[in-house]
């Protein structure tokens, strides 16, 4: 009798799901973006997992997988289920922001009050010099803004 | 390089991060998030209670006011720091 094939797609399966799961939180600080590629190879992997499974069902005299399939099928639901969840928490953080100003454009004036109640505006910051602090007092080169969620 | 950091607390409780975290930069108070939204950041009801926030992000511009660099999401200390000297 011959010895059962492997069923590949089932393990190829699992193993793009882990892969997207991974490549997505990897990627995702550097764009949104990236959501939707991650969603594509979840796509692929379901495909897969779905073919691994019928031909196990079709064919169980040639194809493994009777533990394999569902066990896989069951760990990859999971993967997507954390994966539509980071992707929840990270439309959350950060917004698609395509308003945003871009590398190259100037960005828009502001004028806020600082904790001390003091006026803050983009363009003083931008005129001042930065006050001597050891070394030479220099034209400022520049302002680094950074936006945050907020004291919690 | 002067750093800035906004958010739509309110200034009070911008003050109490300053004293908190011992900040030295300035904190600035957008909680009409006219500016958050300028850049738009704004996450609608995102924060606790149900408070508009922002969304976390790093911009860095130069003696022009142009953006050189951006980023979205938390960013270390280092990778800004690098950026900056590239100014």
């Amino acid at each position: 009798m011959a010895a059962k094939r492997w069923n590949w797609r089932l393990w190829a399966g699992f193993g793009l799901s882990i892969a997207a799961l991974a490549g997505y939180i990897f990627y995702v600080n550097e764009t949104r973006a990236v959501f939707w590629p991650a969603l594509l190879v979840f796509v692929v992997a379901a495909v897969l997992l779905i073919s691994g499974a019928k031909r196990r069902s079709r064919e169980p005299e040639v194809y493994r997988g009777k533990i394999a399939g569902p066990v896989l099928t069951g760990l990859s639901v999971l993967v997507f289920a954390f994966f539509g969840f980071v992707a929840y928490q990270v439309s959350r953080v950060f917004p698609a922001a395509k308003g945003a100003p871009q590398v190259g454009q100037r960005s828009p004036e502001f004028s806020l009050v600082d904790a001390n109640g003091q006026n803050v505006a983009l363009a003083q910051l931008l005129s001042t010099p930065i006050a001597n602090s050891g070394g030479a007092a220099g034209a400022t080169k520049g302002v680094l803004v950074v936006f945050y969620r907020g004291y919690w | 390089m002067k750093p800035v950091a906004i958010s739509a607390d309110t200034n009070d409780e911008s003050q109490k991060l300053v004293s908190v975290a011992k900040i030295t930069f300035p904190l600035l108070s957008d909680s009409q998030t006219q500016v958050i939204r300028s850049y738009d950041l704004l996450v609608p009801k995102g924060g606790q209670d149900n408070r508009d926030v922002s969304g976390i992000a790093e911009f860095l511009l130069d003696s022009s006011g142009q953006v050189r660099w951006r980023h979205f999401g938390e960013e270390d200390a280092e990778r800004l720091v690098k950026e900056a000297k590239k100014l």
